[in-house]
């Protein structure tokens, strides 16, 4: 359906993207993952033509974009990352406003509104400006606008940043029956592994621009395939220990939390007497040991030495 | 187009404080500044005689249009003048007068030949009462019929001023209305264009770039939205001072109206051009105030322009859209001129309006702001 062709992007000497290549089949749901400046909203930028890349192209049924975008940015909705809505109006004035610029009127108009209103769970406060909205609510009717329309296509920004847990789970489960429910396309960009696994059917995973990891959920976890992941709980941290687990043979890379340490070890590598014997040398309180599934921040982790929210 | 401008202005109605903040503003300093129309000079006045309050010289007095006579003790009178809140005072006796000088201004003798030729008049008076009882005659008829007259005259005489560019008139009352109306105008044309700013950060920008709605119909109904609440803005102020205060527009009320367009456009476009060469709101915030007094100051709008005598803000002033504002409201209302009189800065003001449009919309898209 929609293919990115060695897509680049330079801003004055910095490649924000660099020789970016995806495809997204119809009704998949693909999530673009990477920490804070990794390059996702540009590359999504481009994609939804907003930006012109510095070199590359994007394909739509074959077809260029870049010459004449009208066509493709009939299918696409977008969800910014920012709430893009008027907060002096009413959520069923920002949804009539939006519906108007899409050409909507009339009675088709109205009953696009209720039915997204319904979709988005604020039918009840529909008359409410959005001013007075929690941050979940927001997000939700930033999601409701790019519904409108009825999109092939919807591609959203970090859609879920800054609100609660309960409003988080609310738009996975909405954004998921849209997908279900309408065959609806979805790229969704997030620094949150866990909407990621959630959510999509195949992923792509950048950092500084360059694209480090493709492939479906297991596909990527098949990259830490040779190496296991475990968590070491303890009282109180000490530098010896840290030091000790550096420099030991087995240890592949250490991530250091407030009283957790990540390790990565060989799959075949006896890892737990070693991390006891450790302890007991450098004295420190162990409160567990555990060797963890391995997740797609593990993966992040294991590619880019660096946890994904660094 | 129509569903931004529709936006914009339910927007508005929920939150009309920026607007009501600067209107409100204007009317207060120009109000203050401009001495609420009463563009009279205080003189107090004094007499020992209290029947000369109510006599003719009293009625006389207060009859007059330059100045603003009031009554008060000897001790009052002298601190006005101590305390410099009059520049002259007079203490009237029967048959004649004393000025109190406290600076000695243009006014100083404007008074003198305004109470003198009150006495003159006076004496006049006064002959012809006793010439009408050496003849037996009825004063008071006599009186009244030299009163009709005077207020009749045979011949209604027209008076012109012929004025060489140099001539400076000045009239303080319209000249804050006019100053004050077009400083704060600019805050609200500006934070009426700000938004474009937001909502191209926020993402509405994108939104909308993404339907079918054309970019030129963004700026446009930003554009038309700022322009029309500057310009209602002004006129709200100009209504207030015309029809509740009272200032006079010398004839040419509807006038100002017309030819405030070419100066709000200019605005809009300027405040355009800061909105592209910003980043950030608060960069916009610390930006705007500077621009603004600085047009305000070298542009004339808290001073006459022609009081100014360094030639660098005089050459500073003619890039200031504020100047030729002045220019045109003041020459059509304080000056009287024509259309044709006024078509440079009229020019210049358009020529500003496109050249800063342009260079802004350019900057903005540009720069992907």
């Amino acid at each position: 359906m929609i293919e990115l062709v060695n897509l680049s992007k330079r801003f004055k000497q910095m490649y924000a993207v660099k020789n970016l290549n995806m495809f997204i089949e119809k009704g998949e749901i693909i999530g673009l993952l990477g920490p804070n400046g990794a390059g996702k909203s540009t590359a999504i930028s481009m994609l939804s033509s907003l930006i012109e890349p510095t070199s590359g192209d994007v394909l739509y049924q074959n077809k260029s974009i870049l010459k004449n975008p009208s066509a493709f940015r009939k299918i696409v909705g977008m969800v910014p990352q920012d709430i893009a809505l008027y907060e002096d109006l009413t959520a069923e004035e920002n949804l009539m406003f939006f519906g108007r610029i899409y050409q909507l009127s009339g009675k088709e108009l109205s009953r696009k509104v209720d039915e997204v209103l319904e979709q988005i769970g604020l039918r009840d406060r529909k008359k409410d400006i959005v001013k007075k909205f929690s941050g979940g609510m927001k997000r939700r009717l930033n999601i409701g606008v790019a519904m409108l329309h009825d999109p092939e296509l919807l591609i959203m920004d970090e859609p879920t940043v800054g609100i609660d847990p309960q409003s988080r789970s609310y738009i996975l489960e909405t954004v998921k029956r849209f997908n279900e429910e309408r065959q609806m396309t979805v790229l969704y960009t997030s620094h949150y592994m866990e909407e990621v696994e959630f959510l999509c059917d195949r992923i792509y995973i950048m950092d500084k621009g360059n694209l480090i990891a493709a492939g479906t959920k297991d596909e990527i976890k098949q990259i830490l395939s040779s190496e296991n992941t475990i968590s070491i709980t303890v009282e109180r941290l000490n530098d010896a220990f840290i030091e000790a687990l550096e420099q030991h043979p087995m240890t592949n890379r250490v991530t250091i939390g407030e009283k957790e340490v990540t390790i990565l070890v060989p799959r075949e590598t006896k890892a737990f007497s070693e991390i006891i014997k450790l302890a007991e040398s450098t004295k420190l309180d162990l409160v567990s040991v555990d060797n963890k599934t391995p997740t797609l921040e593990d993966v992040f982790l294991h590619l880019t030495g660096r946890a994904l929210r660094d | 187009m129509i569903g931004i401008l529709q936006a914009k202005f339910k927007s508005f109605i929920r939150n009309p404080w920026t607007f009501v903040t600067f209107t409100g503003m204007s009317l207060i300093f120009a109000l203050i500044f401009g001495g609420a129309g009463v563009d009279k000079a205080f003189i107090p006045v004094y007499s020992s005689d209290e029947t000369i309050k109510d006599s003719y010289i009293g009625k006389q007095l207060v009859k007059q249009d330059a100045f603003q006579f009031s009554w008060m003790s000897e001790e009052q009178l002298l601190e006005k003048i101590e305390k410099g809140n009059a520049e002259n005072g007079v203490i009237l006796h029967e048959d004649d007068f004393e000025i109190i000088v406290g600076v000695d201004s243009f006014n100083t003798e404007l008074v003198n030949e305004m109470i003198s030729s009150v006495y003159q008049d006076k004496a006049e008076r006064e002959r012809i009462v006793e010439l009408a009882n050496q003849n037996n005659k009825d004063s008071d008829f006599i009186l009244a019929k030299l009163d009709t007259a005077l207020e009749n005259p045979i011949f209604d005489v027209q008076t012109a001023t012929f004025r060489g560019e140099g001539a400076f008139v000045y009239d303080n009352s319209l000249h804050r209305v006019f100053g004050f109306s077009l400083f704060f105008v600019i805050y609200t044309i500006a934070y009426n264009v700000l938004p474009i700013l937001v909502e191209k950060k926020e993402g509405i920008w994108d939104r909308m770039i993404l339907s079918p709605l054309k970019k030129w119909e963004m700026y446009i109904a930003n554009l038309l939205y700022s322009f029309f609440m500057g310009y209602v803005q002004v006129l709200v102020i100009f209504l207030t001072f015309r029809y509740i205060i009272g200032v006079n527009f010398h004839g040419a009320f509807f006038e100002t109206l017309l030819l405030l367009i070419p100066y709000v456009f200019a605005i809009v476009s300027l405040a355009i051009l800061i909105t592209a060469l910003v980043k950030k709101v608060q960069q916009f915030n610390a930006v705007l105030p500077i621009v603004s007094v600085s047009m305000a100051m070298i542009g004339g709008a808290y001073w006459p322009i022609e009081i100014v005598e360094s030639e660098a803000l005089l050459a500073l002033s003619k890039i200031n859209p504020l100047t030729y504002g002045m220019e045109i409201l003041t020459g059509s209302a304080v000056y009287g001129y024509s259309l044709p009189e006024l078509l440079v800065p009229i020019s210049i003001l358009i020529l500003m309006g496109v050249v800063l449009m342009g260079l802004g919309i350019h900057l903005m898209e540009r720069r992907h702001i």
